[in-house]
């Protein structure tokens, strides 16, 4: 496990977490420098963030490592990078009706919800066109089974207790759960949080946001060109007398890339073609109402392209919107322009 | 007081009407001629009907994004180096035979019209001075496979 030494300095600091000795709290609308603990996990880095004083940090410490934790154990039960986890034994079942659990269940039905709110575009059901996408299986087959045009899979889950559920799917339908399964751990640990009213959960790069009344986090969206460079810095800001709650993802074809046969690939598949998408938008930053939400969307919106890809944003009213395409443009959603900071 | 003061009075022979030559042609006063209100509500739906044709349906041939010429030298969507903000894109209708002028954006009038800002950011070449240090940051995930 990581602690805050180990992150990047945030700066000159009064006092362990960026706050005066006395404790008191900064002024409101004021940048919070919070108290910092990460951990590998879900192949990147898990961070959490909260507003702790130092009257505090130990009890700060204490949750993290519990969310840390209990992150560690959902992501091991929802990873298709092991043969032992719920997700890897349900797409090696060979039976049309599968009983799984409740945390896998849960985020099933996440992915379907996904499914429905960005018009198609994501699809958790699409492992076998990411894997010929990344070179691991035969070419055609994911035309065949990805590509929603040649063929299509129905797949639904049977309620049962506690929880879980039976998954009814035609068994060589496999499920890649991916960016739905950071969005879904992210909102899930911010929820473990309650106990502070500001606190953010970082699912490498994925963020679960909840800002207590006249507090500000500040977030910098990744230019995928230079590192260290920020594309937009926004402010989230939560009005006096209410709390906040926010969802910010990224996602792109600019990092997770290689090379297939000559050619360049990236690992967003487009529902339509059961092929990794044609877009100009390099990356999308997406602002919503939870993690799970802004990734989905901001996967689609990359998937979609510019255009097509703004407009589905307009239309499910997120919180705002960064997209940078392969022409150097920045674009933003309209209402965005209240998040950026100065 | 009197009772006769409660009496009709005497009806002037000044304000006594004239004998009516034909009972039916005067039996009620004459009403106003409707047709040139009629013809104003007339020419009033036209011009409104109009307006909201103009307004509302959307043209049947293509429209073109003609690249922007204004620009404004800042805006807080980036941090890094200056932006250039292409803020006023002029769309152009095409009349039929017209072709689209060189790097425009043809789009299909049946497309749905996004609403966005747009600003292009140079890639910095190097670290930029930061205004200060902000730990969190939103970033693709995963990372390049050989």
């Amino acid at each position: 496990m990581i602690t805050e030494r180990d992150l990047p300095s945030p700066g000159p600091r009064s006092g362990r977490f960026g706050r005066a000795t006395d404790g008191r709290s900064a002024a409101a609308g004021e940048p919070i420098v919070p108290f910092s603990s990460a951990a590998k996990s879900m192949g990147g880095q898990l961070t959490i963030h909260l507003d702790a004083d130092a009257a505090r940090s130990a009890e700060a410490s204490r949750s993290t490592a519990q969310v840390i934790e209990r992150v560690q154990r959902w992501a091991a039960r929802l990873t298709r990078h092991s043969e032992v986890s719920d997700l890897s034994i349900l797409n090696a079942d060979s039976r049309d009706e599968v009983p799984v659990r409740p945390t896998l269940a849960a985020l099933l039905r996440a992915g379907r919800t996904t499914t429905e709110s960005t018009e198609g575009l994501t699809d958790i059901t699409l492992l076998d066109a990411r894997l010929a996408a990344e070179g691991l299986a035969a070419e055609g087959s994911a035309g065949e089974i990805g590509g929603r045009g040649s063929r299509a899979y129905d797949w639904s889950l049977v309620p049962g207790r506690r929880g879980s559920a039976v998954v009814r799917r035609p068994p060589e339908l496999r499920f890649d759960l991916d960016g739905v399964g950071k969005g879904w751990i992210a909102d899930r640990a911010l929820r473990l949080l309650a106990d502070w009213p500001s606190a953010v959960v970082d699912a490498d790069g994925d963020l679960a946001i909840r800002c207590a009344p006249g507090k500000t986090w500040e977030v910098a969206v990744d230019d995928p060109r230079t590192p260290e460079a920020s594309l937009a810095v926004l402010r989230l800001t939560a009005p006096d007398g209410w709390p906040a709650r926010w969802g910010v993802a990224t996602s792109g074809v600019s990092i997770h890339r290689w090379i297939v046969d000559g050619r360049p690939r990236h690992h967003l598949i487009d529902p339509r073609t059961g092929r990794p998408a044609v877009t100009d938008v390099v990356q999308a930053t997406v602002i919503a109402g939870s993690a799970l939400r802004a990734e989905a969307l901001a996967k689609a919106a990359v998937i979609a392209g510019s255009f097509e890809g703004l407009a589905l944003l307009g239309r499910a009213r997120v919180k705002g919107a960064v997209l940078l395409t392969d022409r150097g443009e920045v674009m933003a959603l309209p209402q965005t322009l209240a998040l950026l900071g100065n | 007081m009197d009772d006769n003061d409660f009496r009709p009075a005497q009806r002037s022979p000044l304000i006594q009407r004239a004998p009516m030559a034909s009972p039916t042609a005067h039996a009620r006063p004459g009403k106003p001629d409707a047709r040139p209100m009629r013809l104003a509500i007339f020419a009033g739906g036209i011009a409104v009907s109009s307006a909201l044709a103009a307004a509302i349906i959307r043209p049947a041939r293509p429209a073109v994004v003609v690249p922007a010429v204004d620009t404004q030298p800042e805006t807080p969507v980036a941090t890094g180096t200056p932006i250039v903000v292409q803020q006023p894109i002029q769309y152009i209708q095409l009349l039929p035979g017209q072709t689209a002028p060189p790097g425009a954006t043809v789009i299909d009038p049946d497309a749905p019209k996004p609403t966005a800002i747009v600003a292009t950011v140079q890639a910095p070449a190097a670290r930029p001075p930061a205004r200060k240090p902000i730990i969190i940051r939103t970033t693709q995930s995963g990372k390049v496979i050989p």
